[in-house]
């Protein structure tokens, strides 16, 4: 009985930092965020900042070559398609860089158990959504109103701050839902060890993985194998998880009763895509300073179409980009799931805790881009 | 009374998790480009009394930044037609410390506001003129004076010809402009560690990608 709930707890730490070291690899932002817990060793920081550098190195030339091109295409026609393929590369390299919603959009899918191809379908919507608002800011600003930079640039702000709002929302939302999530399945879990920790074994095991036990204790069948150890035990069983008088229940059955996530056959639902339309818009709103720069400044040229055409080609750039990220960080969550799964209550644990602390920094992303730390595109710092 | 104990238990664990979450910091990503000449300007006495910008934007921003403003002749604007945008850049410019830190002997220098500002377009670009006056007048031994932006938005980069002139200073007064030299391995660990405040002049960082000027008087 002692050497159990060790052994359990080993392999819960195991597949947490399964889980932190493979979203550590994908992405810089969540390197950030992990490094503090567990200093990553010098060598790899190194060589991971000397590609980064490479990457912005290359997407500050791509991005610098763009007036060439744009202008070449004034006069001849095939620069148009040397401009699109600059965007394209442009858009690949720059989405690596902050903003574009890759950390927004990978820790939404982590903390709400998404499929990979939901997670490729947010990364091309959020970017398609991006280039658009770009677009029609500059078409109704600059093309329709003649309104200076400075305008745009307030338009901008307005844009950005309320998709930073959105953003905090939605985190805060699955921050809520996550939590109590993670608090049931610890609540359950103490109680399991403190009873009887053969009972939750047999739970978790009979009833798969995925789902926190407690949900099963409304099922008349669960319930009776559930409380026949409780009663038989000499402690607590005011207290109980069983039986319909349990404070607990009515919470269950309530609008957030999905506390531990869909089924992936549920996810493919309208109801499901749904729910991540919320993310799309929150993280697409916000239009990148390169695409508005780059579109004014095709409009001088007389060449808006081209620009926006531009734009468009940048935003498939950044979608791939995020989609890759994305997939990445769905992956790193599958195998942690698929680790800690397949044990005990612990492991489920776990997993809600990967839930909340992917959720939190959702809400920690939309706090830091709203107080202006992470936001390193400011159009307005030379023109109001 | 145990059921307390649980909930407590469970509810420390999950507020220790975003409080583990520490700030992430701003990473490079440049959507301007200014190209800097700057004049460092002494008193008849031989004390440093301010420094002259001009910065020349990239074509890209100029277009940008001159968006909607309205001019008589195409491709062409006068500085009178720039004088609005001139002095909104100007106030804009303030709320980054115009992006210049000077140091006397170390000791950080303030600056005063811009005075004398104009903008002139040439060759489809914009070259912003501007003169930030020190508080006092600056009689040090080596005086130091930095152009970077901290959050990197704006990538600065001396001018190929004449960067830094030196304009009524002591004879004996030496010059060095150093542009930002490729990052250590040293340096690259602490960028690639940085989860500090980007924006704090007193902190080392922006100084990877500054332009430096160094006077150096006996």
């Amino acid at each position: 009985m002692t050497i159990m709930p060790m052994t359990t707890l080993r392999r819960a730490a195991l597949a947490a930092m399964a889980a932190i070291l493979a979203v550590s690899v994908i992405d810089p932002v969540w390197a950030q965020a992990v490094s503090f817990a567990a200093p990553p060793h010098a060598t790899g920081v190194m060589s991971q900042s000397a590609v980064m550098g490479w990457i912005l190195t290359r997407q500050a030339a791509f991005y610098r070559s763009l007036s060439g091109f744009i202008r070449a295409s004034r006069d001849d026609g095939a620069a148009m398609w040397g401009l699109f393929g600059i965007s394209f590369l442009y858009g690949i390299f720059h989405a690596v860089g902050p903003g574009h919603g890759k950390a927004v959009i990978s820790s939404y899918l982590v903390a709400n158990e998404e499929t990979w191809r939901r997670g490729v379908v947010l990364s091309f919507a959020s970017a398609a959504i991006q280039s658009a608002v770009a677009i029609i800011v500059v078409a109704i600003a600059a093309v329709l109103l003649g309104t200076t930079a400075k305008a745009i640039g307030s338009t901008v702000h307005v844009v950005e701050t309320v998709s930073y709002g959105l953003v905090i929302l939605i985190g805060l939302r699955l921050l809520f839902v996550k939590g109590r999530g993670f608090l049931m399945a610890c609540r359950e879990l103490i109680r399991g060890l403190t009873w009887q920790p053969a009972s939750t074994e047999a739970a978790t095991s009979l009833h798969g993985s995925r789902m926190i036990v407690l949900r099963h204790d409304h099922r008349p069948g669960t319930t009776s194998f559930r409380c026949e150890p409780c009663h038989g035990g000499d402690n607590d069983h005011v207290h109980g998880p069983h039986g319909h008088d349990d404070p607990d229940h009515d919470r269950h059955e309530s609008a957030w009763g999905h506390a531990h996530g869909p089924e992936p056959s549920e996810l493919a639902g309208a109801g499901g895509w749904r729910r991540g339309v919320s993310a799309v818009i929150a993280v697409g709103l916000r239009p990148c300073s390169g695409a508005i720069i780059v579109l004014i400044f095709a409009l001088a040229q007389d060449l808006f179409w081209t620009g926006a055409a531009a734009t468009l080609v940048m935003g498939l750039g950044t979608a791939i980009t995020v989609a890759a990220i994305a997939t990445l960080a769905v992956g790193a969550r599958n195998i942690a799931s698929r680790i800690a799964g397949a044990r005990s209550g612990l492991g489920m644990l776990t997993m809600r805790a990967i839930e909340v602390g992917a959720a939190a920094l959702i809400v920690v992303f939309g706090v830091l881009l709203l107080a202006g730390y992470m936001a390193s595109e400011q159009l307005w710092m030379f023109t109001g | 009374m145990m059921n307390r104990t649980h909930s407590c238990f469970c509810a420390v664990l999950l507020l220790s998790l975003p409080v583990s979450l520490p700030m992430t910091g701003a990473a490079a990503h440049p959507h301007v480009w200014v190209t800097t000449h700057s004049e460092i300007l002494y008193s008849a006495e031989g004390a440093m009394t301010g420094v002259r910008h001009a910065w020349t934007f990239d074509d890209m921003f100029s277009a940008y930044a001159l968006q909607g403003i309205s001019h008589a002749r195409k491709g062409q604007y006068t500085r009178e037609e720039l004088a609005s945008l001139a002095q909104l850049n100007v106030t804009s410019l303030k709320e980054y410390g115009y992006f210049t830190y000077a140091r006397a002997d170390g000791r950080k220098v303030k600056l005063l506001d811009a005075a004398d500002y104009w903008l002139e377009y040439n060759n489809a670009a914009l070259t912003l003129h501007f003169t930030l006056p020190l508080a006092a007048p600056a009689a040090a031994k080596a005086m130091q004076i930095e152009i970077y932006d901290p959050t990197i938005f704006v990538d600065f980069e001396f001018a190929k010809d004449a960067p830094v002139l030196l304009s009524g200073a002591p004879p004996q007064c030496l010059l060095r402009a150093d542009p930002p030299h490729q990052p250590t391995p040293a340096e690259q660990l602490r960028l690639s560690q940085l989860d500090g405040d980007p924006l704090d002049a007193s902190s080392s960082y922006g100084e990877i990608f500054a332009n430096k000027i160094l006077v150096k008087c006996p």
